[in-house]
């Protein structure tokens, strides 16, 4: 919890007013994101993010299921979110589990769409392998390892990233199997099959704190907001979700105002991302 | 199965004798008041110290010395296989309870009454001997919230497998129903303050076990001074002194 005094309080709240902010940014700066991927061994996809004092990891685990009665030619993906009490006191025991339940009905909000999967940021009709009989179930875990603000911005570009190393193994399946049998699947050890995030929106968060709006929030700025508006945003520009937080109502003029702010904040954010990919990828291959 | 194979090396290629890579970073939770990040081979916990501070509960409150407190969690994607563990399940807690008491120790309790220490230790990645890194990384915290230690603390795991004794085990080894000693121990005042034991083992082997554990603990306490020192001397530097 941040305990903050009236003169703090003040502080924040006219920095915000006068387009500086008590780190030095301006109301729509972000802190620079690192990323770092393949860090867990033990998933197919991993990646850590780090914005200012918010660090977040995702992992990405792919096991073969079945698919669902009504969706039989599509995957699974399922979202979860976990807070450590390494990041905050507060999260000790079951404390995080409000936290974390929240971020993760957000995630999969703004990531996997409606719940017949159509509009879903992760195609995940790419992950059948047999119709109606084998289908990859993506288990995305996230968590919060230290928390400074914004971590639904960190876990979504997190989990952007996680995907973008998440390999996952090429399936022969046994010819013959036919009827209701379930057929025989060979799981390759060597082939992967590289997943494709071009279409996987990124999450940006608008912090309303007194009459204006800010990206990035920091933990201190975010005990003063009144509402944030989470809006995720892919690279053609569609909006993929949208999650309002906090109590005040927001005239709906503002909230088109905020997406087309989200839009131009999001491109900046995807082309960040691409960039260190492609930075990692390139320093893997000298090595 | 064989473990050690006849030409003298462990399944992940080592020595019986010789320890996994260990590899510690000061400082990874910004906002605590300690915290580290311990890695021994695969094995990866951060440990973070929030404290001393006003007891939040106050019936718990110790009126001679500080409360300490210690959680223990495994990140889900921890393991080999994904599974869904409830928080507080009894492994947990056990490992929880043995950090506390671990830590509690060394801590010089008697310098700050009436308040409170908590530990949080989370689990990154699980392969074997995460309750000696989890207490190499809670040490590693604590000195880095400044809070007075008689003597740091360092574990080291050794089992006994193929009537060999085998320093610091991994998962699989660990899993192999051999015998499995978790030390702890002060190195500066060289007391033991963790031990534990499953399987039997004739007086002998055990004695011979424990030195080796003894040894990796040793081994492990020069790594964690290390450590220490450069993080001090960074501390210095950019003080400008």
């Amino acid at each position: 919890m941040v305990g903050l005094s009236i003169g703090e309080k003040y502080f924040i709240q006219g920095g915000i007013a006068q387009d500086l902010r008590t780190d030095g940014r301006k109301r729509l700066s972000p802190r620079p994101i690192f990323v770092e991927t393949g860090n867990i061994s033990q998933s197919n996809g991993s990646a850590r993010v780090r914005i200012g004092a918010t660090e977040v990891i995702a992992s990405v685990k792919a096991e073969l299921g079945r698919p669902s009665a009504l969706h039989p030619d599509k995957g699974k993906v399922s979202i979860n979110v976990d807070c450590s009490p390494t990041a905050a006191p507060m999260f000790e025991g079951r404390g995080g589990e409000e936290l974390s339940s929240e971020l993760s009905v957000a995630l999969q909000r703004c990531l996997l769409g409606g719940k017949s999967g159509s509009g879903a940021g992760i195609d995940l009709s790419s992950l059948a392998i047999v119709e109606g009989k084998i289908c990859w179930d993506l288990y995305i875990e996230g968590l919060v390892v230290s928390s400074d603000g914004n971590l639904l911005d960190a876990l979504g570009a997190a989990i952007k990233a996680a995907l973008s190393n998440t390999g996952i193994p090429r399936v022969n399946v046994a010819a013959g199997a036919s009827g209701d049998e379930q057929p025989e699947v060979d799981i390759s050890d060597e082939e992967f099959l590289q997943f494709d995030t071009s279409k996987v929106p990124v999450i940006v968060t608008l912090t309303k704190v007194g009459r204006h709006y800010i990206v990035d929030a920091t933990s201190e700025e975010e005990s003063q907001m009144s509402l944030a508006v989470s809006i995720s945003v892919n690279r053609q520009g569609n909006i993929c979700g949208l999650t309002k937080r906090g109590g005040a109502g927001l005239d709906p003029s503002v909230i088109l105002d905020m997406i087309s702010v989200a839009l131009s904040v999001s491109e900046r954010l995807i082309n960040t991302l691409d960039s260190q990919r492609a930075a990692a990828e390139a320093g893997k291959d000298e090595l | 199965m064989e473990f050690v194979s006849p030409e003298g090396l462990r399944l992940d290629g080592r020595r019986p004798m010789e320890m996994r890579q260990i590899r510690a970073e000061i400082g990874v939770v910004a906002k605590a008041d300690g915290s580290a990040m311990f890695e021994m081979g695969n094995t990866k916990v951060v440990a973070a110290v929030y404290g001393p501070r006003e007891v939040q509960n106050r019936s718990q409150q110790l009126n001679a010395n500080a409360l300490v407190r210690c959680e223990y969690t495994m990140a889900n994607f921890s393991t080999g296989d994904r599974m869904r563990k409830p928080k507080g399940d009894r492994r947990s807690t056990e490992i929880s309870l043995v950090i506390r008491q671990t830590m509690e120790e060394c801590i010089l309790t008697n310098l700050m009454p009436r308040s409170q220490i908590d530990i949080f230790v989370q689990v990154l990645q699980a392969d074997g001997g995460t309750r000696s890194a989890c207490i190499n990384a809670a040490t590693l915290a604590l000195a880095d919230a400044g809070i007075p230690m008689r003597d740091i603390v360092t574990s080291c795991s050794a089992g006994y497998l193929n009537s060999t004794p085998l320093l610091d085990l991994n998962y699989i080894e660990d899993s192999a129903g051999g015998t499995d000693v978790t030390l702890g121990i002060m190195p500066k005042l060289d007391k033991v303050t963790l031990l534990q034991m499953d399987a039997k083992l004739s007086l002998d082997t055990f004695e011979n076990v424990m030195q080796l554990a003894i040894e990796g603990c040793k081994a492990v306490a020069d790594y964690i001074r290390e450590i220490l020192l450069e993080n001090t001397k960074q501390l210095q530097y950019r003080r400008g002194t």
